[in-house]
């Protein structure tokens, strides 16, 4: 008793397209929802060659495949996932049968290092590849466990269907996050200040994970249903999370320390949740899953920025601010309601948004189509006062806030054109 | 002792910890200082901003009191209702939920405890959040506040009330918890404020002071006499140790032991009788806990260790209930026994257990002998007067068997009298329906005496101190 994938009518068209390509084998990556009865496939998009076109089958391959679903991965909000990977390929359906089993479980290796969510019991961890022959068209499906590094191979459903995600429904919120961290009492350099950071991500991932979630103002019971309205009527969910911090953290302590890192601000998060019955319990945990994987990819993007690397310290006082990338969704034509994301720096342009989304998930999206709204670019202003939460309208989990004003994105990429802006804050 | 009226009061207890930290720009202790003050003033505004949450435990009720938004009841439901959405552990998750929670007899009141929670989301759109970075040497402090305010309530005051007085004790809590840093922070250490609750004397009621964690009672004495005064409490027994804090009925006692279970009795009523009964708390020890296999011999030893629990539970002392071999080990020390008495099953009278209760816990007891068991139907007086001036759990024991006395019934004009009674020689577990409906622990009559055998009665006497 295999696997039933259920997949849009576009993936079916788009892996034809790619059948029709002189271009020799093609290797992708298939993205959608897994559930307990079936799993859905809403899209798929061809990895795209790399300069040295490395051989299938070459470590450097599996390298290449691993890290086009890792960069893909951090595209997609909640809900929505890399399921498994496809071959095109006139190669023998046994052959290439190892090399995606190779690929499948390096890419599940390279995903889930990142993340900072635990893995429940109810999570589905088959991952499903996909031969087809471009020129008899024939599609081999099977799945195989990745939790399992001895798993073998085990047939499954490849069904195409139509409007597989136009009555899905989406869950969203806007959630303040409000870190503040040590720095060991050194000579600072970076990487003290990732580690740092990242291991305090890990604890405000707990934190997230222990949130009571709150769905159109009710705490519903974990199996109850959430309506996913009927065919093409959007279902739209806001929640709210309330969350508190672990009775004993860390022993309670006045250390010396090299200074502090905070990051403060907001994210919009936002999940799909299939239309087959899905349960409370399911639409809090992509959620969370999704809150907690948008921070993290955004402060690990700017760690990886070069001129977030440190200057040394020349013993006296310094501070910089960084803007963390604002979140941009594109819809996913021809789904409905879903759309995926990218992130954009405050000197980046959405052309050059546009421009990930054809390299990654081979989407052609127009600039106008980009949905910049959700979040608002932070404009640092510098100033010689301290950024003291003083006036009437008081909101201490965002202090910063009546600093910052919601501005077009030019002005902002002005502003922020010299990262290491000199602030003089009294204190944090 | 004071217990609260259970037809009328609801206590409504909230709980949650909140995180405090200060990056204080530089090593100078009094700009640290000021620092800290502004973490605690933020951490006020919090608990006063649209984000703070108050949610009831075991149920789906969610307040957010400062923003006037009550999920799954409204604003002017009357506090006892609130029980009927609180699924308790004991009930039937299938089955239909009882009305009322029960109240047992003469147990304190009942308890809705809440748990303090932020919302971190808000509506939108908001700005994307930026990191900041300070290199400069200097100082971090981070705490975990174990905040805990607990206030009574007529059980016809609407939750709404419940949740602004619990409101308002939260951010006294906070200045509290503030100024119990700040006086007890040493250099580079911080002692994390810890909040307890006592039950006083009408009509203080129930009152929540801060504590640096750590710090042994000892060291608090300025602290408690302090608070002796302002809450004009005589000055010789004590009010504001750690071992008087508050237990809260619907919390298990860790350790398993019975509290007080003679509170379930109903007391005899005697012509022109009164009651006189030990004050305070006491554990229920008896043969074979602690998997000491002591029946036939232990009787005694179980009593003393009755007898012990009180003292510490009144807070006169901090050292545990000492076992049975460490009873036997004080005797030795003091040179009353040989050293191949521990660990042997021999059985002790009152004078051992007065020579242990001063040795090991450095409390004084008289000796009352009958010369036979009979006598001690005319003890009434003396015993009622232990009773009220000293209030300790008494031992018996003489030729055949030790017994605890936890009270005395007794009626001045026809001499009646009755002895509650608490059994050190039951075996099985703890339980209070057991013990009680068996008489394990029960009122018993003079017969109840050998009426030939000789009696010695230790007589704990209660410390005058705080």
């Amino acid at each position: 008793m295999g696997r039933s994938y259920i997949v849009e009518d576009d993936v079916e068209e788009y892996l034809s397209k790619l059948c029709s390509q002189p271009a020799g084998p093609v290797t992708g990556l298939l993205i959608g929802q897994s559930s307990a009865q079936r799993d859905f496939v809403v899209m798929a998009t061809r990895t795209p060659q790399n300069d040295e076109s490395a051989a299938a089958g070459t470590s450097e391959y599996k390298e290449w495949v691993s890290e086009h679903a890792r960069q893909v991965s951090r595209m997609l909000p909640g809900g929505l996932s890399v399921l498994g990977v496809f071959i095109v390929s006139e190669s023998d359906a046994k052959d290439t049968l190892t090399t995606l089993r190779q690929l499948v479980f390096s890419v599940e290796n390279l995903i889930s290092s990142e993340q900072l969510w635990t893995p429940a019991e109810d999570d589905v961890t088959d991952c499903v590849t996909l031969h087809i022959n471009p020129k008899t068209r024939k599609t081999v499906c099977r799945t195989f466990d990745v939790k399992d590094p001895k798993s073998v191979a085990k047939p499954a459903d490849w069904k195409y269907q139509s409007g597989v995600c136009s009555s899905w429904a989406t869950v969203s919120c806007w959630l303040s996050i409000d870190l503040l961290v040590p720095l060991p009492d050194s000579t600072t350099c970076t990487s003290n200040m990732d580690d740092c950071l990242k291991e305090e991500l890990k604890v405000w991932a707990q934190q997230i994970e222990r949130g009571v979630c709150v769905i159109d103002g009710k705490k519903l019971p974990e199996d109850s249903e959430i309506k996913t309205g009927q065919k093409n009527v959007r279902q739209t969910y806001t929640a709210q999370l309330l969350i508190a911090p672990e009775v004993q953290t860390v022993t309670d302590v006045v250390q010396r320390c090299g200074g502090c890192v905070s990051v403060r601000g907001a994210i919009h998060s936002r999940a799909f949740l299939h239309s087959n019955k899905p349960k409370a319990k399911l639409a809090e945990k992509l959620l969370k899953r999704d809150i907690i994987s948008t921070v993290a990819t955004r402060v690990h993007m700017l760690l990886e920025e070069p001129s977030t690397q440190n200057e040394q310290n020349k013993g006296r006082k310094q501070t910089e601010q960084f803007c963390l990338p604002r979140r941009v969704f594109c819809p996913v034509k021809g789904t409905g309601s879903l759309s995926v994301c990218d992130y954009q720096f405050s000197d980046e342009g959405l052309s050059e948004m546009t421009d990930r989304f054809k390299e990654m998930l081979d989407m052609e999206a127009a600039e106008d189509d980009l949905d910049a709204t959700q979040e608002m670019i932070a404009e640092v202003i510098e100033s010689e006062t301290t950024a003291e939460a003083s006036t009437e309208k008081v909101e201490p989990l965002d202090p910063w806030r009546n600093n910052y004003v919601g501005v077009a994105m030019a002005t902002a990429v002005a502003l922020l054109a010299s990262a290491a802006s000199m602030l003089y804050l009294s204190d944090v | 002792m004071v217990l609260l009226d259970s037809e009328s009061v609801v206590i409504l207890r909230l709980r949650g910890p909140l995180e405090l930290k200060c990056h204080a720009d530089s090593t100078d202790v009094v700009l640290m200082q000021k620092a800290i003050s502004r973490s605690f003033e933020d951490l006020r505004l919090q608990v006063k901003s649209e984000s703070c949450v108050l949610a009831v435990c075991d149920s789906p009720v969610l307040i957010w009191p400062n923003k006037c938004v009550f999920e799954e009841i409204t604003p002017d439901t009357p506090c006892e209702d609130v029980f009927q959405l609180i699924q308790t552990a004991d009930q039937d998750p299938g089955g239909k939920r009882s009305t009322k929670k029960k109240n047992r007899k003469g147990l304190s009141a009942s308890v809705i405890n809440l748990s303090l929670m932020m919302e971190a989301t808000k509506p939108g759109p908001l700005s994307a959040p930026v990191l900041a970075r300070t290199i400069q040497t200097s100082h971090f402090l981070r705490a975990t506040l174990p905040v805990d305010c607990a206030v009574r309530s007529g059980c016809s005051d609407t939750i709404k009330d419940g949740c602004g007085r619990l409101l308002e004790a939260l951010t006294r809590q906070l200045f509290d918890m503030e100024k119990a840093t700040l006086r007890h922070m040493r250099g580079a250490t911080l002692l994390v404020p810890e909040p307890l609750h006592f039950l006083l004397p009408e009509p203080n009621g129930l009152v929540t002071v801060v504590f640096p964690r750590g710090v042994p009672d000892n060291e608090l004495e300025a602290q408690r006499r302090e608070l002796h005064g302002k809450f004009e409490l005589p000055d010789d027994r004590p009010y504001f140790r750690r071992a008087n804090a508050y237990h809260f009925p619907n919390e298990p006692y860790k350790d398993g032991y019975l509290r007080n279970p003679h509170v379930v009795l109903t007391h005899p009523a005697l012509d022109n009788g009164k009651v006189f009964l030990v004050q305070g708390f006491y554990s229920y020890h008896h043969y074979m806990q602690d998997r000491v296999d002591d029946n036939g011999w232990g009787c005694a030893y179980r009593s003393l260790q009755t007898i012990c629990s009180w003292f510490q539970q009144q807070g006169y002392v901090e050292r545990c209930v000492p076992s049975h071999k460490e009873i036997q080990q004080a005797l030795v020390d003091v040179g009353d026994k040989q050293t191949s008495f521990v660990g042997s099953r021999q059985w002790i009278g009152s004078i051992e257990v007065q020579a242990v209760l001063d040795h090991l816990l450095g409390v004084t007891s008289k000796i009352l002998f009958v010369s036979q068991g009979s006598e001690l139907a005319s003890k009434g007086r003396e015993l009622a007067n232990h009773f009220l001036s000293e209030g300790t759990p008494i031992m018996i024991g003489g030729g055949v068997l030790a017994h605890t006395i936890l009270g005395v019934a007794w009626s001045e004009t026809t001499g009646e009298i009755r002895y509650l009674i608490l059994d050190p020689h039951y075996t099985g577990a703890e339980d209070l329906q057991v013990i009680t409906e068996k008489g394990w622990c029960g009122w018993k009559g003079p017969d109840f005496w050998d009426q030939t055998a000789y009696y010695n009665l230790c007589l704990p006497q209660r410390p005058r101190a705080i």
